[in-house]
């Protein structure tokens, strides 16, 4: 026992947290080993978060203690954290969009010789860091032109230049692809191996288990248990997470393909950063009423622009879109609107206006109907009437109910809302771009019957996914997009994740493919 | 009961009131400040002058001049009130303009150019249009109209420029306050345009009241004697509450919310972005030409044409009376009126003692300042009591959406801890 206590290089005793009307974090006891990698798992709003802020000093706990090495500490501020060796990666990046990786990296941190960066002395130790850990980055490249993976390996980056040895990841693999994922494991498993230590928030029970030595599960801000990964398995960590048994597999009956909702034929979309290229070209398929058809494949391989280019954000550059038997190649994201709803992939950005209320936002597509609107006067009580009954009948949970400033609630919530207004929008198509991305089990769970139930009641869903188990478990057919073509149908039934996986990495096409001729 | 006090005080406006509070206290002290250093350094100045210019600075409004043992008197001062409120007119108009185009998240430093262009088609109208033949009230509105179209038009260029050329308005509109500037002093000394209304000119002042147009004062007059008010401040506030209801009632002001919150999920939703940037530039540049239309239909100002190689600062004094009321059209009225009670402090100044009316400009100044750093103050006002009172309730909306998981604001205080129930707990 004693020889334990010395291992614990970090140790949270008896943290407590506490917002108005919530306890956050009830008497929370964490111990982190030197050279461990310790998951902390938990749902949305469990405290994971605030657990994690209180250890890199954004919030002061109400009671317990923090104990480095066995002597108390105090953090008051993330720069005693990082005096402390604490570092954190953040599950929305802390990066500067218009300045290069290096200057990400070395930022805060800049070396310097009588007032002038030494550039090139960061460029060796960064470069010399990312080879010795395998995180290729490209350290001249602005941070708004690389991939979610690359700037998160950025982040990583800027940890180890600061010699932190105790690492906290805030739901890292939310934003990668499969590759991405493994690589992020392979990297923590070196860290560990190094010495050390470190912290993973994530709710994803596949990669717990994978890599993990420890978790320590959260419930309703409660301490639950901290088990050893070997000697636990992930229905019963989905379990202690929940408090209920989970169904981790989707439950559906076989799908009855009805008319031809969707009919996509040869369309391209141009590129944004690469002027001469398509990012989607000539691509052509068809989505039924009453199935969920899936596109595959890894981030950034037109999947993006594909749904811009339906949902009319982008212009197309070629090929026809029939929605409903009405050709809208070129009608406005107005007209299109009438036929299709559309989950975005960016809640942020797309979805949700932040700075409104979650009523305000129930009805950003509604508020022009005569229900809404009499002479141009926004009916309040009706929008308010309505919102209610989106929020009781999708069980969206905010802090003032229709009042609550989106700005203000859960990721989770905000999803919830979006996927409220979307379906009950009730129109012939759905478009829901990675759906479940950063939720916690309970909500994909919920997100998952929701989309069965839509595909039951005979609605077309093109989902796109990045999440190989969602595709394989969800859909009736498999698009895989590589490169903006799509090189692939597959029916899950008939396909293994392997063979998915190679159509996703171009190393296979499907020979009746005949776009590419 | 503390809960509900905590709670109005951790209210994101009561924090914004409190700031521009802030502002407007920090502004008036400087100015303080500055009379007392002045006082002391000017020999013909003392202390008890500077003590005495102090006391006009916060109280100037309600000056009433000097008793016969010469000490300042103190009391309601009408016809200080009543100039307070005409002046207030234009700026409660130009801080309109400036608030409307902030709330759709444009910069409209156009404001003096649309209050130029306002200027010269009011008083075209009002002096051309002949009064023998046409009524003088009809002329008034024609030439109100006029001025408010002429801003709005002047308006719309940089929102057309921003909307097709995604050129960014604030340039845009720099470079067209210019060509205002210069346009109206072509139109009022070279041009034919000027011989419409050179027959009601005097030596070279154009003023409308020689064509027999004035605003109605509604009695006003009678209430604040001896004052140049009018039935403009009636408008300007009729104004401010229209604009109010038009942003917050409509699905206008929706759709232009909407686009400056968040230009993409306005677009998203099919909202059209670029008509709507259009549409709050040409509301903001016709409240703009309502300001000049109010102020020189008024009866008593008149308009030199050689003074307009400069721009007008009502139009540039608007950003601070948008920025002071944190966008609020209601909230624009009071700053409009705070910062005409400035000018009126001034005159005051001149006045009363040896102090001269540009020390309200350096108050204005530095409240000018002081309001684009009411972003800041609010912060403050945040993250003094996080600081304080780590468990009280500003905490939560202090830190708000930092953490997606950390917590509920304030008013989550149900029965139930919303955020750590079970998500999907009732979808089995």
């Amino acid at each position: 026992m004693r020889n334990m206590q010395a291992e614990n290089i970090i140790e949270m005793l008896h943290i407590t947290k506490e917002f108005p009307g919530i306890i956050a974090n009830d008497d929370i006891t964490l111990q982190l080993r030197k050279g461990e990698i310790h998951a902390l798992l938990g749902e949305n709003g469990a405290g994971k978060s605030t657990l994690m802020s209180v250890l890199f000093g954004l919030y002061q706990p109400e009671a317990g203690e923090i104990r480095k090495n066995g002597k108390t500490v105090r953090i008051d501020d993330p720069n005693d954290a990082t005096a402390l060796g604490i570092g954190m990666v953040h599950q929305h990046f802390k990066l500067i969009e218009v300045f290069t990786v290096l200057d990400n990296i070395i930022l805060g941190a800049e070396t310097t010789r009588m007032g002038f960066l030494q550039k090139r002395e960061a460029r060796r130790k960064v470069e010399e860091l990312s080879e010795r850990y395998g995180l290729k980055v490209d350290l001249d490249a602005k941070v708004e032109d690389i991939t979610v993976g690359m700037q998160q390996r950025v982040e990583i980056l800027k940890m180890l230049c600061r010699d932190n040895e105790i690492l906290i990841f805030d739901e890292p693999t939310a934003v990668l692809t499969p590759q991405e994922i493994d690589e992020l494991m392979a990297t923590m498993r070196e860290f560990a191996k190094e010495g050390k230590s470190i912290l993973f928030i994530s709710h994803k029970l596949n990669e717990i288990m994978a890599v993990a030595d420890r978790v320590t599960v959260l419930r309703k801000g409660k301490c639950i248990g901290t088990v050893e990964t070997k000697d636990t398995d992930k229905q019963s960590l989905s379990n202690m997470m929940v408090g209920r048994p989970v169904q981790l597999e989707v439950e559906k009956g076989p799908a009855k393909p009805g008319e031809v909702v969707l009919h996509v034929d040869g369309m391209s979309v141009p590129s944004r950063t690469h002027r001469k290229r398509s990012a989607v070209n000539d691509v052509s398929f068809d989505v039924r009423a009453g199935e969920i058809v899936c596109v595959a494949g890894i981030d950034g391989n037109g999947q993006t622009e594909l749904v811009y280019g339906l949902t009319g954000l982008e212009k197309t550059s070629g090929g026809t879109v029939t929605l409903c038997g009405h050709d809208i190649s070129h009608a406005s994201i107005r007209q299109r609107n009438r036929y299709l709803s559309h989950i975005p992939e960016d809640r942020h950005k797309h979805g949700l206006i932040l700075d409104f209320t979650l009523e305000q936002n129930m009805v950003l597509q509604k508020y022009r109907e005569p229900r809404f609107q009499h002479l141009g006067f926004i009916k309040e009580g009706e929008v308010r009437a309505y919102a209610q009954q989106l929020i009781e009948q999708y069980d969206v949970r905010s802090g003032q109910g229709p009042i609550t400033v989106a700005r203000s609630m859960s990721g989770g919530n905000q999803q919830k809302a979006i996927i409220a207004r979307e379906i009950d929008r009730e129109l012939p198509l759905i478009v829901a771009v990675q759906p479940t991305r950063g939720l916690d089990v309970g909500a994909i769970e919920y997100i998952h019957k929701q989309l069965v139930a839509e595909r039951d009641r005979g609605r077309a869903v093109l989902l796109v996914s990045l999440e190989l188990d969602e595709v394989m478990s969800l859909s009736d057919r498999i698009l895989v997009m590589y490169e903006g073509e799509i090189v692939g149908e597959l029916d899950p039934k008939k396909t293994s994740v392997q063979e998915l996986g190679l159509y996703m990495a171009g190393a296979k096409r499907a020979a009746e493919g005949g776009e590419s001729a | 009961m503390k809960q509900s006090a905590n709670g109005l005080l951790s209210r994101d406006s009561t924090k914004t009131v409190l700031a521009s509070l802030i502002s407007i206290l920090i502004g008036l002290v400087v100015g303080s400040v500055i009379i007392l250093l002045v006082g002391l350094a000017d020999p013909d100045l003392s202390l008890s002058s500077a003590w005495e210019g102090i006391r006009l600075v916060f109280g100037g409004l309600l000056s009433t001049g000097r008793d016969a043992a010469g000490a300042l008197t103190f009391g309601f001062n009408p016809t200080n009130v009543g100039n307070m409120l005409f002046r207030a007119t234009p700026l409660i108009l130009t801080g309109l303009s400036v608030a409307v185009a902030f709330k759709t998240g444009l910069f409209n430093i156009g404001a003096p150019g649309q209050y130029l262009m306002g200027t010269a088609a009011s008083l075209m109208l009002a002096l051309g249009i002949p009064s023998e033949t046409v009524p003088t009230g009809l002329i008034w509105c024609i030439a109100f109209l006029g001025g408010i179209l002429a801003g709005a038009i002047w308006g719309c260029i940089p929102g057309l420029v921003k909307a097709l050329l995604n050129i960014n308005e604030v340039l845009a509109c720099i470079m067209t306050n210019w060509i205002a500037a210069n346009l109206v002093t072509w139109m009022f000394d070279g041009s034919d345009f000027r011989n419409l209304v050179e027959n009601t000119k005097s030596g070279y002042i154009y003023k409308t009241s020689y064509n027999g147009v004035e605003t109605a004062k509604l009695g006003l007059d009678k209430l604040f004697p001896n004052s140049q008010v009018n039935g403009g401040i009636v408008i300007a506030i009729v104004m401010a509450i229209l604009v109010y209801i038009l942003m917050t009632k409509t699905t206008l002001g929706y759709e232009l919310k909407a686009c400056g919150s968040n230009r993409h999920a306005a677009r998203y939703a099919g909202i059209r972005d670029k008509r709507n940037i259009v549409l709050s530039m040409a509301i903001a540049g016709g409240l703009s030409g309502a300001a000049a239309a109010l102020y020189y239909l008024s009866g008593n100002t008149e308009f030199f044409w050689s003074t307009y190689q400069t721009l007008p600062a009502i139009g540039f004094n608007g950003i601070p009376v948008a920025l002071l009321a944190a966008s609020n059209p209601i909230g624009v009225v009071f700053t409009g009126c705070f910062m005409s009670m400035l000018d009126i402090v001034g005159l005051q100044l001149t006045n009363l003692t040896a102090y001269n009316e540009y020390i309200t400009d350096v108050i204005i100044a530095t409240i000018v300042y002081l309001s684009a750093f009411s972003l800041v103050i609010r912060m403050l006002l945040s993250g003094r009591k996080k600081h304080k009172t780590a468990v009280s309730v500003e905490t939560a909306s202090a830190a708000g959406p930092v953490p997606a998981e950390a917590a509920p604001p304030a008013e989550a205080g149900g029965p139930e801890t919303d955020g750590t129930e079970e998500k999907g707990g009732e979808a089995t």
